[in-house]
């Protein structure tokens, strides 16, 4: 993205978090959006087969969460885990198997979600230790101080096509417009944070709880309308938030594919361009794009 | 024509135990940050808050998630959520120690996360009243079901209340009248968790309010969320319809707004709401038209 920031003066820190295992209780099922009760995988652990740029909905999954999940068992070093990483910053196996292995950070939900090829996947398990080089929370646009920049690393953001225009605009490229009616559980809460779930994008489910957002992928460039999150996350008319798809397909009614929030601000502060191939796979070479290593890495 | 609960299943009541709440905050910083990007301390979240009651404005006071009445929790995170999921609105209560000993009161409302029970007592009482005491409430009203009119789930409600709410029922169709009429996409936190324990709060603002429906909305107000089916879990389907009662008062934090706690959830051909303030939209003229009323006052 051709834009003015501030990258030269953010600082990296090292943050260490574990890969976390999968969470039930005695009771096993829970109630899916059109009443029928469901026990599926996709919260936790190690999910193989979904990376940025494969579809986010379709699996027989529930809050499919690719690649790793990882939490540091500190309380207050997760904190600072969950709220620090950013989508791009990397990470890196350090203990285990797979350890050595490079991957990605592609977002949070209350674990950091991070992308690695589908053969270290193979071979990493719970407990293994994640280093992640996290960067990004501060970035901000020079020519653009209305717009916030949240969860990102630069490096992504400089991949990104776009920047700042003629009249003072900053052009954005996304893949879908998600409408208000969209957003689902993670209003209300920190935009550091876990991440915005969708509803509208029950594949398979009734028709009248689609809102259209069934062919979302993993990693997709969405906009939110109508949503300010610079501050939290909420409903606003006139404002706009620019995300990454960081999980997937959800049978819980009120949720769905979630997006990590990037870019919020005025919708007049931006030029949204709709171009369908915008993914932060293409962007921080992962996933679907082949390597599990970070551009420039 | 009133409402009424079918004879089947016969509703048990339990003798749930609730401990009035001392409010509580996060270590370090006493700050909240509002969309603006303001910070503010949030007084009025919970616990004992003198002179505020059902009927005042949802914008009326300089507070946060203010309730009218006093918020009931319970030591236990597993018994505090049962007594949030039972506890239905319009359930008696009664002090059971402390200065205030005997009062009754009535449940007006419950919320989510951890879980509170939101108890209406007379404001002598409430000054009375000291956090930790102990307050019985007789939940009644999970489970029930609407008499010849099975495509409405009702939920959260007392089947005294029920019997009292203003309604037009046809041959197929139950019409209640409400205060507002608001859309789905105004719903924030609380969606996409479950209706039996989680108000939805609705993200309007001093400003907007009238734009959406929610000019001189009023704590205890029945209003309807149109798209919105509460069944299991708040979220958007398209032509349901959710009524529900305003529950605490407005929020500057972003994504939060008025809570609204499901009553009455259905399809649209089925459940219908008549939007226009009328003297009987309001908890405050509903409770003491209630079956056994001065019995338990």
């Amino acid at each position: 993205m051709r834009v003015r920031t501030n990258a030269d003066r953010l600082v990296t820190q090292v943050l260490l978090g574990e890969v976390w295992p999968p969470l039930a209780d005695r009771h096993p099922h829970h109630v899916g959006a059109d009443g029928a009760p469901f026990l599926l995988p996709g919260m936790g652990g190690v999910t193989l087969g979904v990376h940025p740029g494969d579809p986010a909905t379709g699996h027989g999954a529930d809050h499919l969460e690719p690649g790793l999940s990882v939490r540091a068992r500190d309380p207050e070093a997760n904190m600072a885990l969950q709220f620090l990483a950013t989508v791009g910053s990397r990470a890196r196996l350090v203990t285990g198997a797979a350890s050595g292995a490079r991957g990605v950070v592609i977002g949070q939900h209350a674990y950091v979600l991070c992308d690695f090829a589908e053969a270290d996947l193979g071979r990493a398990t719970v407990g293994d230790l994640v280093a992640v080089e996290a960067v990004g929370q501060g970035l901000a646009l020079a020519d653009h101080p209305e717009v916030h920049v949240k969860n990102l690393a630069p490096d992504v953001l400089a991949a990104m096509p776009g920047g700042t225009l003629a009249d003072g605009r900053l052009e954005v490229h996304v893949t879908t417009r998600v409408p208000a009616e969209a957003i689902g559980a993670g209003s209300g809460m920190a935009v550091e944070y876990a991440n915005t779930d969708l509803m509208g994008a029950y594949a398979g489910l009734a028709a009248d709880l689609s809102l259209g957002l069934e062919g979302l992928r993993i990693g997709d460039i969405v906009l939110l309308e109508d949503q300010d999150h610079r501050f939290g996350r909420g409903y606003r008319p006139g404002y706009v938030t620019v995300g990454v798809i960081s999980t997937g397909t959800c049978q819980l009614h009120g949720h769905g594919p979630g997006p990590s929030s990037i870019l919020s601000g005025p919708a007049g502060a931006f030029a949204i361009v709709d171009d369908p191939g915008q993914n932060l796979g293409a962007l921080v070479g992962v996933g679907a794009a082949g390597e599990a290593v970070a551009r420039g890495a | 024509m009133a409402l009424r609960a079918a004879a089947t299943p016969r509703l048990v009541e339990t003798g749930l135990l609730g401990l009035v709440e001392h409010p509580s905050m996060a270590p370090g910083s006493p700050y909240a940050i509002d969309r603006d990007g303001r910070p503010f301390v949030p007084a009025g979240d919970g616990g004992i808050v003198l002179g505020v009651g059902l009927g005042d404005g949802v914008f009326a006071h300089d507070a946060d998630h203010v309730a009218p009445g006093v918020c009931l929790v319970h030591p236990d995170p597993a018994a505090r959520l049962a007594l949030t999921a039972q506890a239905c609105l319009g359930n008696p209560a009664v002090v059971l120690g402390g200065a205030a000993a005997g009062a009754p009161g009535r449940v007006v409302g419950k919320r989510g996360e951890a879980g509170r029970v939101i108890v209406a007592f007379a404001p002598e009482v409430t000054a009375r009243l000291l956090p930790g005491d102990r307050v019985r409430v007789a939940a009644r009203g999970q489970g029930s079901r609407l008499a010849g009119m099975e495509a409405v789930r009702v939920l959260n409600l007392d089947p005294s209340l029920l019997a009292v709410l203003p309604v037009r029922v046809d041959d197929d169709q139950v019409a209640v009248r409400v205060h507002a009429r608001l859309p789905a996409r105004l719903c924030g936190n609380g969606v996409g968790r479950p209706a039996a324990l989680w108000d939805v709060d609705v993200q309007i603002d001093p400003a907007g309010a009238a734009a959406h429906g929610g000019a001189g909305l009023r704590l205890g107000d029945l209003v309807a969320l149109t798209d919105w089916d509460a069944r299991w879990n708040h979220g958007y389907r398209r032509d349901a319809v959710t009524i529900g009662v305003v529950v605490h008062g407005a929020s500057r934090v972003p994504g939060h707004g008025p809570g609204v706690v499901a009553i009455l959830t259905g399809p649209g051909e089925r459940l219908a709401a008549d939007a226009g303030a009328g003297p009987d939209d309001n908890l405050a003229a509903l409770l003491p038209r209630m079956a056994g009323t001065e019995a338990n006052a």
